[in-house]
């Protein structure tokens, strides 16, 4: 079938890259990855909640800093300590975070997480002695399945083994959420989107799941934080700007939000195609601003929605 | 001690002055066409990119440096008006979609004008040099004040007090008050909605524009200023409440006045004071001080 | 009694909603509630479903005061309602609308890793809640592209889903043709004597479904109850009729005991067709 075809494909290109591809172009794959990891939560929040959050990157700075910190002043070099840690952390602060601001919708939503991601960019960037302020934190090389690979040159480790052990924590991730969207749980999150009160009157808590759909997109943020922290090896406020917050939702918008595969669509083409214009003309802003009204006014489905038009009306199982 | 007290207090409502300016353009466009404007900043910005030319070409061909704010308030206004082009050309494809997406296409304008502004006037912060100080200082209470920073501050409250006579004493503003309370039934008596949107996010953009401009004496025009300010715009009407223009004068008033405390104090603090406040009056009363009740 | 109201009471600042209204409900009726707009039936049927606190008096639901508890807890108790304007889940199938239903009585609600499409119990209580209210031809169709009277049914038909022991609908028949109107009903009535109803409250304004399916009317009139009785007794009471019912034509044929094949006049909830309502202990998973 078509998508097993895709499937397919996707996944020898993902697994080949670093052998065939120039060194810069799998090194790009690096943030992709690592935002396709916070775009999955973020559509848990955004394509099958119906919350837009503008603070999202709130999550993001979390985790960066959490491998920042525990890399350069607590010792700890194991990634697979780290990503947990950063999880954790998301989690912690999500919790009471989250719990304020679901019980909002709409605008008042967007603006409450705005505020409390601007609270978090404000305490990074004015507490210098804790968080390095402006100039942010430096990031060490964490030690992957164990090893330091120390033969490995900067450019080697990355598109060699951390290049791997993303793509595994992009495959994890993907196939958690994939379960987590097909779950019971899923379903009652879809209802919340689509119809509150009636979700309501059929015994769904509103807030609570909310809650939980806000605490996982946390946790995905971070975790996706600490992998986009590590090619640049520096963590620095401006993960927690708001701007950051609105770029990710344009980047779930862009490939499609509602679609499962939509954001990591989304991440990739909004990557490849910042550095291809990037390359040829320094205002890529502008560029991506008229994409993102393009997409808005005309394709609001996103990518996955324009392919979604040219496919022959089959009856899809939903389930 | 009371030197002190009076600069840091004339140092916030100077702020409050600008601050004004800026949200008064948020709410009002928010009130009609219930859109939050995040580009509302983006515009500020334009207005004091154009505002440093404008006075650099009135200068530069032979203005009296003492007339200077002529051609910066002028210039202000002036670039505004692509609030006309921005509604017509952009907005007005969105005003039956969704919050989100409406919201999302003003973060699409703040993307363009950000790199529009680059693109005009490089990185570099560019200001009016010390034309800040052609009217002299004022002395009160033992504080030196810039007579520049008073008339902002008149000119202000002047404007506030222009809106506020627009709004309940002529027809267009009666208009506004109608659209923003219900649409429907302003169409069904005859009002051009299309007309209206036009005019007043025109209105809010020169508004925003003209703050942007009369704000550059103080500082300078500066690349990030734009996605800087509206956070504090939307401290503003958060505190005011949404849709206000009372709001949007108390609120204006607080977060000028609790900055330039907050900066003088501890530093650190400085907005970080303000966003806790706003997500204080989320929770506990999201409508603000003025709004109307909360969704 | 399954479901009492006591003297209840609803102000909206100065203007007075409900002025002391008590009514109770008994094991196996159909009850409607009448009267024209304005008179607070909307409002009554918010307080009774937990939605609004009442400003004075109490409601007790099994016993048990329900005042503001809130939706979700009501439906755990076994109340379950529907909607005037129609409410139903836009982008999700008819089968997704009642399996979340489902696994909204199943308690499952809370299970992120276990796969909807595996959990049997679910599927096949969808199923057979769709075919109680003949939708199961429909069973993949997304909700916003079923015709109206579709809508009506998946609205009613999911709220019947969490197997409530008294459920509330309002307006069950608005905007839906005058034919469509009575097939809706006997669907109704069938499906609640298959799940057990304990008993069925409606807020009707078609008089024809009212005196057709009623055991009982409560008449509201600004406020407050002006009649509560049988169907025959409330079109026997001028006044009433007068005020609220309105001058009756002849039934739909559809509606008369002939027109249904049915002589004998409508048998209570309770009646030896009904099947045992769950006990409470399987209620929440």
């Amino acid at each position: 079938m078509r998508s097993t075809a895709v499937l397919a494909v996707v996944s020898i290109a993902s697994l080949a890259i670093p052998l065939v591809a120039p060194a810069y172009y799998v090194t790009l794959m690096l943030p992709f990855m690592a935002y396709g990891v916070v775009l999955l939560g973020l559509n848990l929040l955004f394509g099958y909640t119906g919350l837009v959050s503008f603070g999202h990157a709130l999550f993001i700075g979390i985790g960066a800093y959490t491998g920042a910190v525990l890399t350069t002043h607590l010792g700890v070099r194991h990634m697979e300590l780290i990503l947990p840690a950063a999880g954790l952390a998301a989690a912690v602060v999500a919790a009471p975070v989250g719990a304020l601001c679901v019980r909002y919708v709409k605008i008042y939503f967007g603006m409450l997480t705005l505020a409390f991601g601007m609270v978090f960019y404000t305490f990074l960037l004015k507490f210098y002695k804790l968080t390095g302020g402006d100039e942010g934190m430096r990031m060490l090389r964490p030690y992957l399945l164990g090893s330091e690979w120390t033969g490995f040159s900067k450019t080697a480790y990355l598109i060699g083994p951390y290049y791997y052990f993303s793509l595994a924590v992009l495959v994890l991730a993907t196939l958690l959420m994939w379960r987590i969207v097909r779950s019971p749980f899923g379903l009652c999150l879809k209802t919340i989107r689509d119809n509150p009160l009636k979700a309501e009157s059929l015994g769904v808590s509103v807030p609570r799941y909310r809650w939980y759909a806000f605490m996982i997109s946390a946790v995905y943020a971070a975790v996706g934080g600490a992998l986009l922290a590590t090619p640049t090896g520096n963590v620095d406020p401006t993960l927690a700007y708001w701007t950051h917050s609105g770029n990710i939702v344009f980047m779930v918008l862009l490939g499609g939000f509602g679609s499962f595969f939509g954001p990591l669509l989304g991440a990739f083409a909004f990557i490849f195609l910042q550095d291809t214009v990037m390359s040829v003309f320094p205002y890529w802003r502008l560029i991506f601003g008229a994409v993102l009204a393009f997409i808005v006014i005309f394709a609001p489905g996103g990518l996955m929605g324009l392919f979604a038009r040219h496919r022959r009306p089959v009856e899809v199982s939903r389930a | 001690m009371t030197a002190n007290l009076v600069n840091i207090l004339m140092g916030g409502v100077f702020h409050a002055a600008i601050l004004f300016l800026v949200a008064a353009g948020l709410q009002v466009v928010f009130g009609v066409q219930k859109i939050f404007n995040l580009a509302c900043g983006s515009f500020y910005a334009l207005g004091a990119y154009t505002g440093v030319s404008a006075v650099g070409y009135f200068t530069g061909h032979g203005g009296p440096p003492a007339l200077f704010i002529i051609p910066l308030a002028l210039g202000g206004l002036a670039v505004g008006l692509v609030g006309v082009v921005v509604e017509r050309g952009l907005l007005r494809f969105v005003y039956d979609r969704d919050e989100t997406f409406q919201l999302l296409l003003t973060f699409a304008l703040v993307l363009m004008l950000e790199d529009l502004i680059r693109m005009t006037w490089g990185t570099a912060p560019v200001s009016t040099g010390g034309l800040y100080l052609s009217y002299g200082q004022a002395r009160i209470l033992g504080a030196t004040v810039p007579v520049y920073n008073l008339i902002v501050i008149a000119a202000s409250l002047a404007i506030a007090i222009g809106i506020g006579w627009l709004l309940s004493r002529t027809v267009f503003g009666r208009i506004i008050r109608a659209s923003a309370d219900n649409r429907e039934m302003a169409e069904a008596l005859g009002v051009d909605m299309r007309w209206v949107y036009v005019r007043v996010f025109t209105l809010g953009t020169m508004l925003g524009t003209l703050g942007g401009a009369l704000v550059i004496p103080a500082t300078a025009a500066m690349s990030e200023m734009g996605i800087e300010l509206i956070v504090e715009a939307f401290a503003v009407v958060v505190i005011g409440g949404l849709g206000s223009m009372r709001g949007a004068f108390v609120g204006a008033l607080v977060v000028g006045v609790l900055r330039s405390v907050a900066i003088s104090v501890y530093p650190e603090l400085e907005m970080l004071l303000i966003y806790l406040i706003v997500i204080a009056v989320l929770l506990w009363r999201p409508r603000g001080l003025f709004g109307a009740a909360a969704a | 009694m399954i479901l009492e109201a006591l003297d209840i009471r609803k102000l909206y600042g100065a203007y007075v909603a409900l002025d002391g209204v008590s009514l109770s409900i008994r094991e196996g009726e159909f009850v409607s509630i009448i009267g024209p707009n304005g008179a607070g039936k909307s409002t009554l049927i918010n307080v009774l479903t937990g939605v609004l606190q009442p400003s004075a008096g109490s409601v007790r639901f099994k016993g048990k005061d329900i005042g503001g508890i809130g939706t979700v807890a009501l439906t755990r108790l076994g109340m379950a309602r529907s909607f005037q304007l129609v409410q139903i889940f836009p982008e999700l199938t008819v089968l997704e609308t009642l399996q979340a239903a489902a696994i909204s009585r199943l308690g499952r609600g809370a299970r992120l890793f276990t796969s909807l499409a595996g959990d049997s119990q679910v599927q096949a209580d969808a199923l057979e809640v769709a075919s109680l209210f003949g939708l199961s031809g429909k069973a993949h169709a997304l909700a916003r592209e079923l015709p109206q009277g579709d809508k009506k049914l998946l609205d009613v038909a999911s709220a019947f889903a969490l197997r409530p022991e008294i459920i509330l609908l309002d307006e069950p028949t608005s905007g839906v043709s005058t034919a469509d109107k009575h097939a809706i009903m006997e669907i109704l009535v069938g499906a609640a004597k298959r799940i057990g109803l304990r008993a069925i409250i409606q807020v009707e304004h078609d008089m024809d479904i009212v005196f057709g399916y009623s055991d009982r009317i409560i008449a509201l009139h600004q406020g407050k109850v002006l009649a509560d009785a049988t169907p025959a007794e409330i079109e026997a009471d001028a006044k009433v009729v007068d005020m609220v019912v309105g001058r009756r034509r002849a039934p739909h044929p559809a509606l008369s005991p002939e027109g249904r094949g049915n002589p004998e006049p409508p048998t209570p909830l309770g009646g030896e067709n009904a099947e045992p309502s769950p006990p409470m202990g399987e209620r929440a998973g």
